[in-house]
């Protein structure tokens, strides 16, 4: 008995041996991804540093994005509205989740996210790790809750390896979650449109038509959508038509200041060929539609935007530009980052 | 046998005795239960649709409204005894320190504070909402209150902003009875109660303090203290408001969150010179 208990202890000692080496060579193989950051871009968002995308954390956020047990009844991932194919928008008007119910808004692309400052069209979050849990609780979206999320995803054995690849032992936390989801999405940078090669000379040149269309865009459109990202992070009341639904406040819902009712942040123009349709509730179905509405005259309010009142609530274009303003946006485009 | 006798009577005294000195050692805690009473001026309020027998009330500019539905989150409670000192409630533990009082679910109006040690208490403190520091609607740290806040017939969270909603309340208003709905919650970044830490959002959680009408004794008592939340403040404390298409929502397409603050500031307080808003102390029973 007493050698069957000294065997048994050795045994053990050297299993627990065996599993600290097998910690150690994960970290040391989990190395960080380091972020190729496009010239001219701007600073990365502070969280990224507390947060430094790894390899198996980005791998697991991917795995994790693409995870339908994320809503009540298995059906919707993040994936689903935020469809790679389309730059992780969904071609809808407003976002269609569980039970196909109806959200609010327009899903957002989801592109160049470490370089943001504001997260959603109200910018209501801050901090990216803070986004994943909205659309799981959130009625209209996955209707779940993080520990039912956590309860389907813990009895998978792939998962339990992943997050021991990514964070160093197999618990599966809330936190480690929206952390590795959050990696991911910090990967996902595009830069690499045909405007991106010209600015880099790489020995593409824009068309006739692009040039017109980038020297009108400079002079009426880059004010607001300025900076390599082509949005300034601003929040403006453009007079856009106004969502029915009476809970729409714009960022006036978040910072409680009228002169945000109804501001929303100013969008991303890169890959907008791909996330028609436009505006906070896809009111646009096309880019030529926006610009008709600019150039015929955007709604009224007190808090519109100074530059559109400065010049009498429109921004005036020629049939010419618009066509022109057009062909530049297509060369916003970025194909290699489509199904990322 | 008379011997006997005496010792059984002896060994009795001597054990009550030691049962009542155990009894003496043994109140070093007790409850105290709290009781709201939501009214409209001296009336509880009675919920109501339409057209039923709903508590109406008709505010200082003379707009009659009566509610079908009113909730609101009372956290961070604290007892202040006597001699000053503070004795906190699981101010950071939703679970164990924090209901949601719902006019419809009588036993909600009851909330009991376990385990308060004895003395003599003058004062109760709590806060209207959640304050920033725990206000994300965070179910691992606290599942209970998560369940019986998100509960469908509560809904006391703002997803969006993950946060709760602090209050709740709703019905109908005018000649015409328009519906109206004013939920409150913090939509904060940065810390409660510190303009300078904001870097966006509304600060909607307000700290209450109510001096109790007669000292509170928690010894081999367990006192009941009556909270009276009059409504009638809602639209008739320090700001006098009148329930229009484009306040008669909040947070909405009409109203921003400016409108909510002023109904904040009407039932919670302002935060500076009134720490009570719609909050007093009806009774204190020491039984």
């Amino acid at each position: 008995m007493k050698t069957v208990i000294c065997i048994l202890s050795v045994l053990l000692i050297a299993l627990s041996c065996s599993k600290g080496d097998m910690h150690e060579s994960v970290e040391e193989d989990n190395p960080e991804i380091s972020l190729q950051i496009p010239a001219g871009f701007p600073a990365l968002n502070g969280s990224v540093a507390e947060n430094r995308p790894t390899k198996y954390g980005v791998e697991l956020g991917e795995k994790l994005f693409h995870e339908k047990r994320f809503s009540g009844n298995n059906t919707i991932s993040c994936a689903s509205c935020h469809n790679p194919s389309l730059a992780f928008s969904d071609g809808k008007q407003q976002a269609v989740g569980i039970y196909e119910r109806v959200g609010l808004r327009n899903t957002p692309a989801v592109q160049n996210m470490a370089f943001m400052k504001f997260y959603n069209w109200d910018g209501n979050i801050l901090q990216l790790e803070k986004q994943p849990l909205v659309p799981i609780i959130t009625h209209e979206e996955m209707n779940s809750s993080i520990l039912e999320v956590i309860g389907k995803i813990g009895v998978d054995a792939d998962y339990k390896k992943l997050f021991q690849k990514a964070f160093g032992d197999a618990s599966i936390t809330a936190d480690r979650i929206y952390r590795s989801i959050a990696q991911y999405e910090y990967t996902l940078i595009s830069a690499n449109s045909k405007y991106d090669r010209v600015i880099r000379n790489e020995g593409e040149r824009l068309t006739a038509e692009e040039e017109r269309g980038y020297t009108t865009f400079k002079s009426k459109c880059a004010s607001c959508h300025g900076t390599e990202l082509f949005t300034d992070q601003s929040f403006r009341n453009v007079g856009f038509p106004l969502n029915p639904n009476p809970e729409e406040a714009g960022r006036g819902r978040v910072t409680g200041r009228h002169a945000d009712q109804m501001a929303f942040r100013v969008p991303s123009l890169r890959n907008a060929a791909y996330t028609a349709p436009y505006g906070s509730f896809g009111q646009f179905p096309t880019l030529r539609s926006v610009l008709d509405y600019f150039d015929k005259g955007v709604l009224e309010a007190e808090n519109l935007d100074p530059i559109l009142k400065e010049n009498g609530n429109r921004i005036p274009l020629s049939e010419q530009e618009k066509q022109d303003i057009i062909a530049f946006i297509e060369t916003l485009s970025d194909p290699t980052f489509l199904g990322k | 046998m008379k011997k006997l006798t005496n010792y059984l009577i002896l060994s009795a005294v001597s054990l009550t005795m030691i049962s009542c000195s155990k009894n003496d050692n043994n109140s070093v805690a007790n409850n105290i239960s709290l009781h709201f009473n939501n009214t409209f001026k001296n009336n509880t309020i009675v919920l109501g649709g339409v057209s039923n027998d709903a508590t109406v009330n008709t505010s200082e500019m003379g707009q009659v409204h009566h509610l079908s539905e009113l909730k609101y989150v009372v956290s961070n409670i604290r007892l202040v005894k006597a001699d000053g000192t503070e004795i906190p409630y699981n101010v950071n533990d939703l679970d164990k320190g924090a209901t949601v009082v719902n006019q419809a679910k009588p036993a909600s109006l009851d909330y009991v504070l376990t385990n308060i040690p004895v003395g003599e208490y003058r004062q109760l403190k709590f806060g209207l909402g959640v304050k920033q520091e725990i206000n994300t609607v965070d179910q691992v740290k606290f599942p209970a209150f998560y369940a019986a806040a998100g509960a469908n017939d509560t809904d006391m969270m703002w997803q969006w902003a993950t946060g709760y909603r602090f209050t709740k309340i709703e019905g109908f208003y005018g000649a015409e009875n328009n519906a109206f709905k004013i939920h409150t919650g913090s939509t904060l970044n940065g810390t409660s109660g510190q303009p300078e830490t904001y870097t966006q959002g509304v600060d909607a959680y307000r700290d209450i303090t109510l001096d109790l009408t007669t000292t509170a004794l928690v010894g081999n008592n367990a006192p009941k203290i009556t909270i009276k939340a009059n409504l009638d403040k809602l639209l008739s404390g320090k700001e006098k408001v009148a329930l229009t298409a484009k306040n008669a929502t909040t947070p909405s397409q009409h109203s921003s969150m400016e409108a909510m603050e002023i109904f904040v500031n009407n039932i919670g307080g302002n935060g500076k010179d009134d720490k009570s808003g719609m909050f007093s102390v009806e009774s204190v029973e020491n039984n």
